[in-house]
């Protein structure tokens, strides 16, 4: 009975911690033109250690990434593979599980990073909510240039990278 | 009508333009993946009499700007039999690039070194199986709606080939190459899965000069390629003197070529 309480406790924890976290994301990769170039990208993302499955939409070049359980997603390693298979990220819209989650000084913590919301703070923040990094590196050069001023300011005092986020 | 007008614009600019830079004759600005593997066989040839030349070529991309070439060469074109004629390394490094979705501009300078064993009696510069020598340029592509375009220009300098075969005092020892190439996706219509085989075609122009010795050609090399499942490709093409007055073999030449990629090594 003592084991069956623990074993309860355990699951109702671990499914706690999994709920805090990204489940999936719409990368929208730009120059790519070939299904060579396609199935390069593809292929590159897929040795990611927390990436499960690609599905991918070749009519807009856009790869929908489903994430491990319980694997913590790095979004800084999705942006260097598809550099390194010669493309830019253009957009990369994730989905955050915000159900035991609360921002706080605008911001909320994932595997040792900040996440600062610098836009849709107002929004109501339950369950599965679409989070878009705007940073250098995730879109284009005229989309982080919008956000640049707010990007400095925003990221004093916070530990771990600091992803900037549109909500 | 105003409506249907800026529905139908508003369409046609959300249709996806899919062109093609995996240019048989020349190679694109654009580079491999980092860490992929191109492996190319390749036949090449001419009749009356029928000479053949086979090239294996090794293509590795070092970095996500940088990609290098090996190539080696046999073949019976100056001698009765197929003979191992030497090889060749080509490098390219990409130094812009400017990406939206489905379109790009990029540029990219590159260099080759060829050594080869075989006599010169031809006018022509060719790092190809033909001479030893140097080859420097730079590349642009840019996607244009549905076309892929993209121009080369490149300073060729050959030495003495290897063997005890000297270039002959009266050649050209320089030469400037230039091409230019567009490409086209015939199909798939619409591109829903990477085991859909590609039908590309493309038109390329491939001119040659020898600076101060009245030797050029300017040669069209229309292609077709298939690609199947993302990862096969089968090339043919054939080169027609458009103009020529340069000695040389590579007027009316086929070519055929396999190139299989290997991902993540």
């Amino acid at each position: 009975m003592k084991t069956l309480k623990i074993v309860v406790l355990l699951l109702a924890l671990s499914t706690g911690i999994a709920s805090a976290q990204f489940t999936k994301a719409e990368l929208q990769v730009s120059g790519l033109t070939c299904a060579l170039c396609s199935k390069a990208t593809e292929q590159s993302l897929k040795t990611l250690p927390f990436i499960g499955d690609i599905k991918t939409d070749l009519l807009h070049n856009i790869f929908v990434i489903t994430f491990k359980n319980g694997q913590p997603v790095n979004f800084d390693q999705i942006s260097k593979k598809v550099q390194d298979a010669g493309f830019f990220v253009n957009s990369l819209k994730t989905t955050f599980n915000f159900d035991n989650t609360k921002l706080a000084d605008n911001s909320f913590s994932y595997g040792g990073d900040t996440f600062q919301v610098i836009s849709g703070t107002e929004k109501p923040l339950n369950g599965q909510v679409a989070v878009t990094i705007v940073d250098k590196g995730f879109a284009p050069k005229s989309v982080s240039k919008k956000y640049a001023g707010q990007l400095s300011v925003a990221s004093t005092g916070k530990t771990g990278r600091v992803y900037h986020v549109i909500i | 009508m105003k409506r249907l007008f800026m529905a139908i614009s508003l369409l046609a600019l959300a249709c996806p333009a899919f062109s093609q830079e995996l240019y048989v004759n020349t190679e694109p600005a654009s580079n491999m993946a980092t860490n992929s593997l191109g492996i190319r066989l390749e036949n090449q040839g001419y009749f009356n009499p029928y000479k053949t030349r086979t090239t294996l070529e090794l293509m590795f991309g070092a970095s996500r700007r940088l990609m290098v070439h090996g190539s080696l060469y046999l073949s019976d074109y100056y001698e009765p039999q197929q003979h191992l004629e030497g090889g060749s390394v080509y490098a390219k490094y990409r130094f812009i690039s400017v990406d939206s979705v489905q379109k790009h501009f990029r540029g990219a300078v590159f260099g080759k070194l060829s050594s080869i064993n075989n006599p010169i009696p031809y006018q022509e510069i060719s790092l190809d199986g033909d001479n030893s020598g140097l080859q420097a340029g730079v590349v642009f592509t840019q996607l244009l709606h549905k076309l892929a375009l993209s121009g080369s220009a490149s300073y060729l300098h050959a030495w003495n080939n290897a063997g005890g075969f000297n270039l002959p005092a009266w050649h050209a020892e320089n030469a400037v190459a230039y091409t230019l190439s567009a490409g086209y996706l015939l199909l798939p219509k619409t591109y829903t899965s990477y085991s859909q085989t590609n039908l590309n075609i493309y038109a390329e122009l491939l001119g040659k000069t020898n600076p101060g010795y009245g030797q050029s050609y300017l040669d069209a090399a229309p292609a077709v390629q298939l690609i199947f499942n993302s990862l096969v490709r089968v090339d043919f093409s054939y080169r027609i003197p458009l103009y020529s007055t340069m000695e040389r073999n590579t007027a009316h030449v086929y070519l055929v070529r396999v190139e299989y990629n290997l991902f993540n090594l």
